[in-house]
Order: C-alpha cells, then sequence, then structure tokens
C-alpha cells in the first residue's frame, strides 16, 4: 500500500517535471522549423522548407548591418568585461577586508536592478556627451552588464584558489607576475572562460538598456523588436533562429567545458 | 576599476533623477488615477509569474533532486539553457506557438475541437506564459540547491515512521526547502516587476507595465522627472521586497536553530 502510494507521489513528480521541461524547450524547436519555411508568410507547419530567409537576412542591409553591430559590441564589449572583471575579482578577493561587502554589491548591483532604471540612467549619462547611438556607447552599458558575472564566475573560481600555491612560488624566485601568469590564471582559467560566455551572451542579448541609447544604430534584440511592431515575418524567424543557434552553442560550450551550470544571476 | 566604472556612471544619474522639482510627481504617483492602477498591475502579473514559476518549478527541482548524475547533468543544461539563449528570440518563438496562426491554435482547429482561435497573446496570460518561460529556472536552481543540502534519511525516517508520501513531502521535504524557495521568489518578483520587452511583445497594447510607463516618459515624451520619480518608487518597492525577504530569511534561520537547539 504504501509502496504504491511512494509510486503515485514519484510517478506526479515525474510526470509534472518532464511537461515543464517541454514547456521549456518546445518553442525554441516550433521557431527553429518555421524559420527555415520557404514560404512568403509565416504559418504552421511550412509547406515548403529551404534556406531562403536566412539568405534574405545575410543580404538585406539592414539585417546585415544589425548583425554588424551586435558583433562588434559584443566582442569588444567581452575582452574588457574580461579585464575590468578579473581585475575587480581579484581587488575583492585581496582587498582589504573593510568596505568589500559593500563593493561587492556595488558592482553586481545591476544585476538586481531593474535594466529600464538603468537604461534610463545611463541615457541621460552618455546624452549630454553624445555617446548615445554610438558603439563606444552600447559598449559602455554593456560593460555595466557583463563586468558583474566575471565578477561571479572569476570570484567563484578564486574562492577554491590556495594562495599557498602563489606563495609557494614565489618564494621559489617566481616574479609576482610570473607567479600570477603561471599559477593564478591557470587555476582561475575556467571562471574567466565562464564569464566570457556569459558576456558575450549578455551583449548579444541585451534590450532595455540598448533601446534607451539606439535611435539609428540597432543591434539585433532592437531591430527585432522594431520589425515586429509591422510584421511578424519569416525573416525575424530566420534571425531567431540564427541567434538561438549561436547562444545555444556557446552555453553548450560552457557546460560542456566550463563544469559551470550554477553560476547564473542567483 | 570596474568599481569606478559602475559607480562613476550611476550617482550622477541618481542625482539627476532625484533632484525633480518637487514631490509633485511622487505625488502623481498615487493620484493621477493611471500610474498607481498600472503600478498595481505589474504587481499581479509579478505575483502569478512568480506562483506559475514555483508550482511548474518545484517538481523540476524534485526531479532533478532524484535523478542519477548523468541526468542531473542533462536536465541542468535543460533549466539553464533558458538563461543563455535570448529573451527577444524567446518571446518571437511564443508569439508562433500561441499566435491565433500559431501551433496550438491551428492544431486545435485541424482537430476539429474550436471554430474560433484561442485568444492566448496579446492578455495577461500571453505575458505570465512569456516571463514564466524567461524565469523559471531562478527558481529551480536554488530550490535545487536546498533540496540537495536535505538530508534523505529525514525523509526515510518520517515515512518509517507511518507519514504517507504527503505528509512527508509538506513537514519535512517542503519546510526544510524554504531559504531556497524564498531566495527564487524574490529574485523571480524582482525580476518580473521591471519586465518590458515580454509585455510589449506578447501583450501587446493591452498590458502595460510600470517599465513600459517609464520607457515611453522618456523615449517619447521627454518627461525625465516623471519617470525619474516612477523609477525611484519602483526601485523603492524593489528594496521592501528585499528587506521583507532578509528578515524571512533570518526568521528561518533562527527558528532552525531553536529546533536544532531542543
Amino acid at each position: 500500500m504504501k509502496e504504491s502510494r511512494e509510486g503515485k507521489k514519484g510517478a506526479f513528480v515525474t510526470i509534472t517535471a518532464c511537461v515543464v521541461l517541454f514547456f521549456l524547450v518546445v518553442p525554441q524547436i516550433i521557431l527553429l522549423i518555421q524559420s527555415f519555411t520557404a514560404e512568403d508568410y509565416l504559418m504552421f507547419p511550412p509547406q515548403a522548407f529551404g534556406i531562403r530567409w536566412y539568405a534574405f537576412i545575410f543580404t538585406d542591409p539592414e539585417w546585415r548591418e544589425a548583425l554588424g553591430t551586435s558583433l562588434i559590441v559584443a566582442s569588444i564589449s567581452t575582452p574588457v568585461a574580461l579585464l575590468l572583471g578579473t581585475m575587480a575579482a581579484l581587488a575583492l578577493d585581496r582587498g582589504p577586508p573593510a568596505g568589500r561587502k559593500f563593493l561587492r554589491g556595488a558592482l553586481l548591483s545591476p544585476m538586481l536592478l531593474p535594466h529600464v532604471v538603468l537604461g534610463m540612467a545611463l541615457y541621460r549619462v552618455l546624452l549630454p556627451i553624445r555617446l548615445d547611438d554610438t558603439i563606444p556607447g552600447f559598449v559602455g552599458a554593456h560593460l555595466l552588464l557583463c563586468v558583474p558575472y566575471v565578477v561571479v564566475t572569476v570570484g567563484a573560481s578564486l574562492e577554491s584558489f590556495d594562495r599557498r600555491f602563489e606563495e609557494a612560488a614565489q618564494s621559489l624566485g617566481a616574479s609576482p607576475f610570473s607567479a600570477f601568469v603561471h599559477i593564478v590564471l591557470p587555476i582561475i582559467r575556467p571562471g574567466i572562460f565562464a564569464g566570457a560566455i556569459f558576456s558575450f551572451i549578455t551583449s548579444f542579448d541585451e534590450f532595455i538598456v540598448t533601446y534607451f541609447l539606439a535611435t539609428r544604430n540597432f543591434t539585433i534584440p532592437i531591430k527585432i523588436f522594431s520589425s515586429l511592431s509591422y510584421q511578424l515575418e519569416p525573416s525575424i524567424a530566420a534571425v531567431s533562429g540564427l541567434t538561438l543557434v549561436l547562444t545555444a552553442v556557446l552555453s553548450g560550450l560552457l557546460i560542456t567545458r566550463g563544469g559551470y551550470g550554477r553560476t547564473g544571476q542567483a | 576599476m570596474g568599481v569606478l566604472l559602475t559607480d562613476s556612471v550611476r550617482p550622477p544619474a541618481e542625482a539627476g533623477q532625484t533632484a525633480g522639482p518637487s514631490l509633485a510627481y511622487y505625488q502623481a504617483f498615487w493620484t493621477d488615477g493611471v500610474t498607481f492602477s498600472i503600478f498595481l498591475s505589474t504587481v499581479w502579473i509579478s505575483v502569478l509569474v512568480t506562483v506559475a514559476c514555483v508550482v511548474l518549478g518545484y517538481p523540476v527541482a524534485l526531479f532533478m533532486r532524484r535523478a542519477g548524475p548523468r541526468m542531473r547533468i542533462v536536465l541542468l543544461a535543460l533549466v539553464v539553457s533558458p538563461l543563455l539563449t535570448s529573451v527577444i528570440v524567446r518571446n518571437v518563438a511564443w508569439l508562433l506557438v500561441l499566435g491565433h496562426e500559431g501551433l496550438i491554435n491551428t492544431t486545435l482547429r485541424a482537430l476539429g475541437i474550436i471554430d474560433q482561435p484561442l485568444p492566448l497573446l496579446y492578455n495577461t496570460f500571453g505575458v505570465v506564459v512569456g516571463v514564466t518561460h524567461v524565469y523559471l529556472s531562478f527558481v529551480v536552481l536554488p530550490l535545487f540547491a536546498s533540496l540537495l543540502a536535505i538530508d534523505p534519511s529525514l525523509e526515510e525516517n518520517a515515512a518509517s515512521l507511518g507519514a504517507s508520501p504527503w505528509r512527508v513531502f509538506a513537514h519535512v521535504t517542503l519546510p526544510l526547502s524554504l531559504p531556497g524557495l524564498v531566495a527564487g521568489v524574490t529574485l523571480v518578483f524582482i525580476l518580473s516587476m521591471g519586465i518590458y520587452l515580454t509585455p510589449v511583445i506578447m501583450g501587446g497594447s493591452f498590458v502595460t507595465t510600470l517599465a513600459m510607463t517609464i520607457t515611453d516618459l522618456v523615449r517619447n515624451q521627454y518627461d525625465w522627472a516623471r519617470a525619474a520619480a516612477f523609477s525611484v518608487m519602483l526601485l523603492a518597492f524593489i528594496g521592501a521586497v528585499l528587506v521583507l525577504s532578509y528578515a524571512a530569511t533570518r526568521q528561518l534561520t533562527k527558528a532552525r536553530g531553536k529546533e536544532a537547539a531542543l
């Protein structure tokens, strides 16, 4: 009797969990299928398949420009965020303990603050110095959002790092710099790797903060958004499909190579 | 340097924000009749999203806890994947599923179950589905961490003393997982209060959130002072929620300490 009730509860949990996971994954699969339509309009199921709309987004000047802007901004933001974030994480780990909690809070606050408020504040700062709607402006804004991820991921690697290795290397005659390069860097590499992927994806996906800044220069999410207000066209599905594949590949790398499943916003 | 970067950008902006001419805009928040109702509807959506995340996320966390190590990684990847795929892309995907010509309506019509398309989009339902999809993992992850920390022998003991599986869950598992639950709920609720993109895409013009009002004020009406006042209200509300959640966590730890002492 008890066994069967345990079984019933187990089955309930399993079934619900599977339904929920299905709910997590299915829309993206539908999107991918739809993006390969060869028709003029989106309908389900598509009557014919092809890569027509993927070809379109690479030839259409507006989509190409948006793709270019997004790639440039993400490729600049990522290394800079890595540099700043790693330095900040090191400072938090080694700096004077006074005010450490406050500094950490200040550094990570962009993760919790509503991005609408952040976007508005940034717009207000960047507008008078004419950095709105420019690539440096976008990069600056994205840095604000990417750096916290790097601080978290690198900070997590540093926590598990035994300082004595570094001290041992230095006592054996290594300069602080070479001790850093040969001892610290390899150990925090998984954190840097994870931070890089989070940064790139965050920058590539960021919407609302950039939306405040952008008037003519569009990144991909903004271009998708502004096209959506006319009609849900197959080109939107194709761009979304492309973004989906790109981010999925990067996250796959992260999960298989980095061993970081749980360094999200939490 | 990261500190410099974040701090150099924020305070001047914040100072500019609060230096409104008077408290008139704060007053408007409560009394202009529209803003406060928008605020309430934002809270309502956030509550719905949070409830949906807990109801859907709890079984997933339980399931992950019971899964074998290899299965667990697959599940973890599935749960984390939404964090790593574009929000706007997932919203577009839902448009394709829920829209009038979307997957669900087309299928149901083809099966002859309905003749009119169901109104699945451009209402609160659509927005809640979209946001829940984005934030579900924020509940699952802390819950999973909390569940992992529970000693399974506690549950086994309860069961061997004759408690039904549901009672074990209600009296042992659930209370012990509360810290994770509180963390997840707080996170999702706070994040939902600031949503802009999903309600615009999936709510059409029928759902308005505070974030949408703020954006509109800045982008289209150049009414900085009003937008700033509303932002400060939003921040204050979020701050209050954080304080509450912190207090709840402390209460939990205290209660736990007492039990341990007994």
